[in-house]
């Protein structure tokens, strides 16, 4: 016999061993308590400030705070009961077609044109962003995974922060040390956020590096979506002013899961596929004359194809690697989307999507 | 001496109409599903859908491409254990998957709302692989 109730629940992941049903009975009753209580004291609040006998004044900070904060009570309270109610009484599919049916719903009746692959091959995400930019030497420029320019202006505002913070609790160390009465706690706190501060402007200094000494790179490539066993032209373009230890390209694939970890929301992620296309060794870069290259890289017969879910994804990207002389390594990344085999493009129709259905 | 349990749950018989349960994109999907052994005014309703989720690392997710709900109501005479018989074209993604931190897999579920608030879900995995050019 299934317990009704037990003093201690075990909640793993998602899952509970409690009783759903008390579960959500409990929920429903704290949304509703949260709620009436709210109701409550804001009619009185409100009352008690308009039906006053005494001599009116006018409400304060603290009124408008009370306000406020009863005021979210009604809407937490409010929404949790409808919240829950709406879980307990459609299952995780009904919820799921529902929220499906929402989605493709368009006020015009009509698909968007730059949804429309995704309408074809859902979860795979859409290529409108990778294939808007022409590209000089093939059909497309690629868009860099993430610009280096938002690395090193994030680090060097919280490089900034940090050492001004860093800076004054220095400065009062110091004060306390000189006027013969030392703050060791102070001073002990000093000693890791300083080290903090020297790692920050190390990497901010590596990140400035990077972004000045060594140019731009660019990925053009001839087709766009990648399709399984296809062959694509590839063009890189890295520009600088450098000796070229290596600089490599290479075609890989990502997997991404996203997952709960008590209050913390983490990602990882896993290379399972990385397939070096070209390498080169000990070349010069002169500057205005970046070095170019063209290849082939064919996708695998057996490539998994892009894939986004809300907590899982499977990435494809090309990657360029580089290593030159007096600067840190580098890695650009460049994503691309892997469509699954298909030459027909009709989506299906599903036999069964009518609203009586759901 | 035997001591015979009394049967507490009903029963969900479901059955795909392809033995080896591969199926490429764009095919067609075809599955029977029969609850018994529970009476036919204990039943509220049946669900039955055609869905994938994935498995691993990550939190799951879950995309429902075929769902009918059939109460008690859709029926002639109000007895949802009959056969039912499902059809749909399956998309062309996401394909069936087996990764290190994400798997993909595909199933038909059908779910059985009886007694009071009591549920019930059977389901039957197959696998969406790409066509071999």
């Amino acid at each position: 016999m299934s317990r009704v109730f037990r003093v201690w629940g075990k909640k793993r992941g998602n899952r509970r061993t409690g009783s759903r049903l008390m579960g959500t009975v409990g929920e429903v009753l704290f949304s509703s308590a949260l709620f009436v209580l709210g109701i409550v004291s804001l009619t009185a609040l409100i009352l008690s400030q308009t039906l006053s006998t005494s001599p009116p004044f006018p409400p304060g900070f603290g009124f408008w705070v009370l306000v406020l904060v009863l005021s979210s009570f009604v809407l937490l309270g409010g929404g949790g009961v409808v919240w829950t109610i709406l879980h307990a009484s459609a299952s995780r599919e009904r919820r799921s077609a529902l929220a499906r049916r929402a989605a493709n719903l368009d006020l015009r009746g009509s698909v968007e044109e730059a949804d429309a692959p995704r309408a074809v091959f859902p979860n795979v995400p859409s290529d409108a962003n990778l294939t808007n930019s022409p590209g000089v030497k093939l059909s497309y420029r690629l868009p860099v995974v993430q610009s280096p320019a938002w690395r090193l202006i994030f680090a060097s505002v919280f490089g900034l922060i940090w050492n001004i913070s860093g800076a004054i609790l220095v400065f009062f160390a110091v004060k306390s040390i000189v006027s013969g009465r030392p703050e060791w706690f102070l001073v002990l706190f000093i000693i890791p956020f300083v080290a903090v501060g020297a790692w920050v402007v190390r990497d901010f200094v590596r990140q400035m590096l990077i972004h000045t000494g060594i140019g731009p790179t660019q990925i053009e490539i001839s087709d766009h979506p990648l399709r399984r066993s296809a062959s694509y032209e590839v063009y890189l373009s890295q520009g600088g002013r450098l000796w070229m230890r290596s600089l490599a390209l290479s075609l890989v694939c990502e997997e991404a899961a996203t997952y709960q970890q008590g209050t913390d929301l983490r990602t990882e992620t896993k290379r399972v596929f990385d397939r070096q296309i070209f390498r080169k060794t000990d070349f010069h870069i002169a500057p205005g004359l970046p070095f170019e290259h063209q290849c082939a890289v064919e996708i695998p017969a057996d490539a998994a194809h892009s894939f986004q879910s809300e907590h899982n994804a499977i990435n494809w990207k090309l990657v360029v690697r580089g290593e030159a002389d007096a600067w840190p390594p580098f890695e650009r990344a460049f994503p691309v989307i892997v469509h699954p085999a298909h030459d027909r493009h009709e989506a299906p129709g599903r036999t069964s999507d009518r609203p009586a259905d759901l | 001496m035997t001591v015979t349990k009394p049967l507490a749950e009903p029963l969900i018989a479901l059955r795909i109409c392809n033995p080896t349960g591969l199926f490429h994109p764009g095919e067609v999907l075809r599955c029977e599903y029969q609850v018994d052994a529970v009476p036919p005014n204990e039943i509220q309703a049946v669900e039955a859908a055609v869905l994938w989720y994935t498995e691993g690392k990550g939190d799951e997710d879950l995309g429902v491409h075929f769902f009918e709900r059939t109460t008690p109501s859709d029926a002639i005479d109000g007895d949802l254990r009959q056969l039912h018989r499902l059809e749909t074209q399956l998309p062309l993604s996401p394909l069936t998957y087996n990764g290190f931190l994400v798997k993909i897999r595909w199933c038909v579920r059908v779910r059985l709302f009886w007694g009071h608030g009591k549920q019930l879900h059977v389901d039957r995995v197959f696998q969406l692989l790409p066509e071999r050019s």
